[in-house]
Parts: C-alpha cells; sequence; structure tokens
C-alpha cells in the first residue's frame, strides 16, 4: 500500500470533507434512531370506585391515546380541546380547510380530490414506531409506503457545480467512489488496533471495492450505478462522467445522499392513505362527544381530591372535575391559564423554547416531476426551502400537492415574512431545482408552527446546548413528567427525549397511564 | 377569573363579518379577530411563555393607541423588538371596528394584578429611581390618560423590564411617529443598567396591589 494514511488522519479528514456532523451526530430529530419502542400500551385495571372520571386537555395525539386507553377501562372521559379541530400538529391540509395563523389566515384552494393534501406536520410513520402502528391497526387507519428517497431526485447546491442541480445518484455514487479509493489506499492492516488475517484483509478490500464500485486495481473510474448516459437497455449503455469530489464536497448536503436511510428514516416509512389527519379521525371516532371542540382550558387546580378545571364553551365559563388530569396543552402556554401546579413545574415549562419549524406548498397544476423520473423522495437545496417532498401518492394523477419547504429547526426568517414573500421565497428556492417551477406551482400555503393559533410552536426544544440534554436540563424534563399530587400528568412529545415524532407523544401518554395505574392498583 | 360580561359576541356578529378581507368558504367556521387569548393568557392574564403581557385591567384607551400602532407599524417594526414583531401581524388585519370589538371584549375580563416573578432586585434602591416614572404614571403607578401614561402596577414584571430595556436600546419609541414612545426614551435611558431597571420594576412591584 502506498501513500498510508493514518485511521485519526483518515478520520480528520472525513471530518474536514463532510463537517463534524458526519462524525457524531447527536441529538438531532432524524439522524438519532432510538431503540424500536416496546409496545407500551398499558393494560389499566378498572377505575376504583368514586374515582372514575378523567379530563384531558388538549387533542393532540398525546391526550387522545390517554383518552382512548382510560375510556376502554372503563373512565368517564372528557377532552377539551381549545381549536374547532383536533390533533394538533398531527395535521393535513385540503380543499376548503382553513389555516390558522394568526395574522396571517389561509384557505386552502387545492382541487377537492382524495390525493391533493398535504401534511402541515406530522408526515412519516418509521415502521419502528410500533405503538402508534398498532393505533392505525386498531382503528382502522389504512397506511402506504411513504417514498423518502429517491435516487432520482436532486441535489442542487449554488456552491457545487455552477448551482446546477444534479441527481441524488450522480452524487452517492462519486462520493463513494472517492472514498473506496480512499479506504483502499489507506488500509493496511498494521494500522488498524485489531490486527486482521490475509484472508480477512481480502473481504476488506473486497468490501471497499463494493462499496466505492472501484475497478481491480481498486481505482474508482466512474459507475453505472447512478445510471448510463444513454442505452443500456436493447444497445449499449454509455457511461456517465465522473463527477469530481473536488466538486462534490463543496457541498454540505452530499452527505443527504448517504444518510437519507439510516436514522429515524432509515426503517420502512409509512403514511395514511388520504392524509395524516387519518389517525386522528380514527380516534376521534372512537371516542364520539367525548371530544369537546373550541373549548379553551382558563384555570387548572390540582387538589387533594381531584382536579378542576374551568373551560369555555360559547364564551361562558364551565367547571369540570375530574379525579385525574392528562395536560398536553403545550407547556409555553400554561404561564397563561390559571394554575396551581408547583413552582417547579412552572420553572421547567419557562425553560423550554417554542419550536420554528416551517413547512409550504403548493398545487402543482401538472406533475411536472414525474417528466424528470422523479416519483417521490426528496430534492435537497442549499437555498433555504431545504428541501422538496414529491408526494408519494397519486402517481400519474393530473395534478399534485408538492412540499415546498421544510426546515425543522431554523424557520424563524420565514415565520416573520409576510405572506408573499414566504411565497416568493418558496418559488426562488423551487426554481433552483426545476427551472420550470414558477410555471407549475400555484395556490400557495405556508406554514409557520411558531405562529399557528392553539400552538405557537413546533415541537419544544429542551436542549440549548445542541447536543442533546444536559444533566440541568435532564432533571427539569423529570420535574415536568412526575405528575403533580399524583393525579395531574403533562403529556405529549414536549415530554420526551424525541421531540416531533408521534410515537413519542403516545409513548409519554402510556409513561402517565402507566403510573396512574399503579398508583390505583396500589391504593386498591 | 369568572368574568360576567361575556355574552357580547352574538350582539356583535353582524359588524365582525364584514371585519377580515379573506373570503369564508361555505361551511367553514365564523370567524373573528379575538386571538388575543392564546399570547395573553386566559382572561389576558399576561403569559410568560409567549412573552404576551397582561391586558385584563389595561385602560381601554391605551390599548386602542397600542393596537392602532401596531397595525400602522409605529411598535413591532424594529427586528429587535421580537414579541412585538411577533404582535405587529395580529394587528395588521383589525378594522376600527374589530379594534372596537376587541376593546370590548378586552374590558370584559377583570383587573387582577400580574403575579410577581422577579424576586431578586433592590426596591428600596428603586425607589428613588421611581420619582421620574412617577411624574407621569403616578405615585401609585396608576397611571394618568391626560398624560397619556398607562398604569404601570399589576402588569408582568418581566414585561415592565423588557420594556424598560427596549426603549433603552431604542428598540422602542424611536418610530417617528411614536409621541408618546418618544418620551419615555430618555427616561428610560437615566436608569444606568438592568440593575437599575430591576430595581425599579421591584419598586413598581410593591405598589397598588
Amino acid at each position: 500500500m502506498t501513500n498510508p494514511v493514518s485511521r485519526r488522519e483518515f478520520m480528520n479528514l472525513l471530518g474536514a470533507t463532510f463537517g463534524t456532523g458526519a462524525l457524531i451526530r447527536v441529538g438531532s430529530a432524524l439522524g438519532m434512531l432510538p431503540a424500536v419502542a416496546a409496545l407500551t400500551r398499558p393494560v389499566l385495571a378498572a377505575p376504583a370506585p368514586g374515582a372514575g372520571t378523567a379530563v384531558i386537555l388538549g387533542a393532540g395525539i398525546s391526550g387522545l391515546t390517554a383518552a382512548w386507553e382510560l375510556a376502554k377501562a372503563g373512565y368517564d372521559v372528557t377532552v377539551l380541546e381549545s381549536s374547532n379541530r383536533a390533533g394538533g400538529r398531527v395535521m393535513t391540509v385540503r380543499s376548503g380547510d382553513v389555516v390558522d395563523e394568526i395574522g396571517n389566515r389561509q384557505v386552502c384552494e387545492w382541487d377537492n380530490e382524495p390525493h391533493m393534501y398535504f401534511n402541515a406536520g406530522a408526515a412519516r410513520i418509521p415502521s419502528t414506531h410500533r405503538n402508534l402502528l398498532s393505533y392505525c391497526k386498531e382503528l382502522g387507519v389504512d397506511l402506504e409506503v411513504f417514498i423518502n428517497e429517491s435516487k432520482t431526485a436532486l441535489i442542487q447546491d449554488d456552491a457545487m457545480l455552477d448551482g446546477k442541480p444534479i441527481r441524488n445518484a450522480d452524487v452517492s455514487t462519486n462520493v463513494r467512489g472517492f472514498l473506496g479509493e480512499l479506504f483502499a489506499k489507506s488500509f493496511t492492516t498494521a494500522q488498524l488496533d485489531q490486527p486482521f488475517s490475509e484472508s480477512e484483509a481480502e473481504t476488506i478490500m473486497g468490501l471497499i471495492r463494493q462499496f466505492g464500485s472501484l475497478d481491480r486495481e481498486m481505482n474508482y473510474k466512474g459507475s453505472n450505478r447512478n445510471g448510463y448516459v444513454s442505452g443500456g437497455f436493447i444497445d449499449h449503455g454509455v457511461q456517465k462522467e465522473i463527477i469530481e469530489f473536488k466538486h462534490l464536497m463543496k457541498s454540505r448536503l452530499i452527505s443527504q445522499t448517504l444518510t437519507a436511510n439510516e436514522g429515524e428514516t432509515g426503517p420502512l416509512l409509512m403514511q395514511p392513505v388520504g392524509g395524516m389527519d387519518r389517525i386522528i379521525a380514527g380516534f376521534t371516532r372512537a371516542l364520539g362527544d367525548r371530544v369537546k371542540y373550541k373549548t379553551p382550558v382558563m384555570s387548572v387546580m390540582v387538589k387533594e381530591a381531584g382536579v378542576e378545571v374551568v373551560y369555555l364553551q360559547d364564551g361562558v365559563p364551565q367547571p369540570i372535575t375530574a379525579d385525574y388530569c392528562f395536560n398536553c396543552i403545550p407547556a409555553h402556554f400554561m404561564a397563561g391559564i390559571e394554575h396551581n401546579l408547583p413552582g417547579d413545574y412552572m420553572q421547567a415549562m419557562k425553560y423550554i423554547r417554542r419550536g420554528e419549524a416551517i413547512k409550504g406548498a403548493f398545487q402543482a397544476k401538472e406533475r411536472f416531476w414525474e417528466k424528470e423520473e422523479i416519483y417521490g423522495g426528496i430534492s435537497w437545496t442549499s437555498a433555504p426551502i431545504r428541501q422538496l417532498w414529491y408526494p408519494s401518492h397519486g402517481i400519474h394523477k393530473d395534478k399534485g400537492v408538492i412540499l415546498a419547504a421544510y426546515d425543522f429547526g431554523n424557520g424563524g426568517e420565514f415565520t416573520r415574512m409576510s405572506q408573499a414573500e414566504r411565497v416568493e421565497w418558496l418559488l426562488k428556492g423551487g426554481e433552483k431545482l426545476h427551472s420550470n417551477y414558477r410555471q407549475m406551482v400555484e395556490k400557495p400555503i405556508t406554514i409557520a408552527w411558531h405562529r399557528m393559533n392553539h400552538m405557537l410552536g413546533c415541537s419544544a426544544r429542551w436542549g440549548r446546548s445542541g447536543g442533546g440534554m444536559t444533566m440541568e436540563e435532564e432533571g427539569l424534563y423529570h420535574t415536568l413528567q412526575a405528575p403533580a399530587l399524583g393525579r395531574h400528568y403533562m403529556i405529549g412529545d414536549q415530554i420526551s427525549f424525541h421531540g416531533a415524532w408521534q410515537e413519542s407523544a403516545i409513548l409519554s401518554a402510556h409513561w402517565a397511564l402507566a403510573d396512574m395505574d399503579q398508583r390505583v392498583r396500589s391504593a386498591a | 377569573m369568572m368574568k360576567k360580561g361575556v355574552a357580547v359576541s352574538g350582539l356583535l356578529l353582524g359588524s365582525l363579518l364584514s371585519t377580515h378581507a379573506l373570503a369564508q368558504t361555505e361551511g367553514s367556521e365564523y370567524y373573528n379577530d379575538r386571538y388575543c387569548m392564546t399570547c395573553h393568557g386566559a382572561d389576558g392574564m399576561g403569559s410568560e411563555g409567549i412573552r404576551g403581557p397582561r391586558l385584563a385591567g389595561m385602560e381601554p384607551w391605551y390599548l386602542k393607541r397600542q393596537l392602532e400602532n401596531f397595525r400602522a407599524g409605529v411598535r413591532g417594526t424594529h427586528e429587535m423588538d421580537v414579541p412585538g414583531t411577533e404582535m405587529r401581524p395580529m394587528a395588521v388585519p383589525l378594522t376600527d371596528e374589530s379594534i372596537a370589538d376587541l376593546l370590548g371584549w378586552i374590558g370584559s375580563w377583570e383587573y387582577r394584578p400580574a403575579e410577581i416573578t422577579l424576586t431578586n432586585g433592590d426596591a428600596a434602591a428603586g425607589q428613588p429611581l421611581y420619582g421620574t416614572c412617577a411624574t407621569c404614571h403616578g405615585a401609585d403607578a396608576q397611571g394618568n390618560e391626560a398624560l397619556g401614561a398607562p398604569a404601570l402596577a399589576g402588569q408582568n414584571d418581566w414585561y415592565l423590564f423588557a420594556q424598560l430595556k427596549n426603549f433603552k436600546a431604542g428598540y422602542r419609541g424611536t418610530h417617528a411617529d411614536d409621541t408618546y414612545g418618544a418620551q419615555m426614551v430618555p427616561m428610560a435611558a437615566a436608569l444606568a443598567d438592568d440593575t437599575a431597571i430591576l430595581n425599579v420594576v421591584s419598586y413598581i412591584n410593591t405598589l397598588g396591589r
């Protein structure tokens, strides 16, 4: 082996190329893949005599989960929802729907067709989210596959190749070719902590060769993995030119082409047929008139004997008392609701920051992406829209709804724009990927969760250090997870290590139900 | 917190329907501009989580002026005033009728002093500093409509603290049309630092409760 590179040097090189993020991925919502959730559905004991009432604050998915499990166990359940719809950030936008952003109310004017929708919040269900999937099954919610990565989708970066969009596969094939060659040239048995035998070394070299699509001399000379320029079916294929790594490395987006099938987006992803809110509809159908809409909570008083809640109905305060209260109201609202929750609760609630995720969507006058051999999947751009999602559903229909932007972490700038500015921002970003974008799309919808009525934030942000929770933050988290007087539980994805996923919201409800159940059983 | 004058919605329905330009699609929800409680808390009690100050008990003339200022861009346009920039889009679509409706609605909320959250200040050190404030806002921080000075007593202390800092830094009161705000700028500038601001707010916390 010539020109050996030590492992440390190699890791440093990788780090310099991809940024530290490629080496250390901590805490990010997508990069982290929690263990497959155990099925934690509690089997609740029947309520104790005279202690069988529960009030659920908020009809988000955690609240609905708690309500449904309690109802099945025989509790008398009331769900109070301040909005005119259930689901919170599990929200699907379709024809005629109102997007109730404060100061920027929008009405969706898309064609009224079953496939013409967009999931404005939760949009993907990994096959490892067993609890959510079990509710889909129980509630009769039909699922279909969600296409997360398509190798024909595009990668575009102003810093790379003069901003010209290229196929995902053109990036990943050439990057792997380069890395494969680098691995091969730097691999010597002596440099690894664990010595390998000759035959093991051969196996490793074989793997490296396959990884990078290298030739027999372990050189990368291009590959047909990213498709031919022409031919290949009934005549000879013409291989594509190599795109040199020094060009590709100008873009940080190249890591997207290598890691899209890892982390939380690694398992098979699914979506409910017809929109994510079919799950919510399943719950509300099962719960019937137990769910009360347009009933904002005004006061929550936790007493030894029960929880006293006051809510508004048609503008008139109504009291309700329950033995147990499960509360998925966003924590940042609780300071504006009269309550007697302990001081350390409030300290923890005030610590959480409101998420700023944004999305956008257009009705596409035709499915122009299908003419570019793109069916589903995500294109990435260095423009601030970051992503375009092509719908997995409605293939070959006349029109479709394209997700026009998704920024999970930094939506502040978009949020502060006027609707007209947002739309121009969406169009400018989309044009980077598809030159005819502006002509192809119409009827914009923008979603700024930080401004949505009844929500005013996307998923709760616990960590401020950028690397998961600190010890102090974890302490605050456990404070908020614990019940007040054994009667009031905060729930929702806000009470989890892994915000923005429905599974987290459900697991937090299960945790609270199990805690309550254990108290009920030990008192019996 | 039980409020009495809540049965206004039906009476005002006719005028409210004309207060928003957006088309109502068939079967859509009745819509008005009464969004206040989302950010300002139940019955306008103030909501620190959103940085939305207490509205319950706020003078109608002051509320009206601020809503009009937000609508006109006199407030809520300085990019460093983040909560202000969040308030502005709420005010932009308001008509004079919907502002009148909001004043009637907010006026139905009973005055209730906000919870004290700043406990590490020195109220005694703040008392002499308050002397300047008292000229307009009154010795008991009860406010003075003739001078255009709102009551400070019972307002959220974190809000008073933030606004004094905003005035001092020029994030508020520097718009050419903010006549009353402009008077506050030199007053806030006279407070030496955050400690002085904290102390004067701590003193206000002792008044009129």
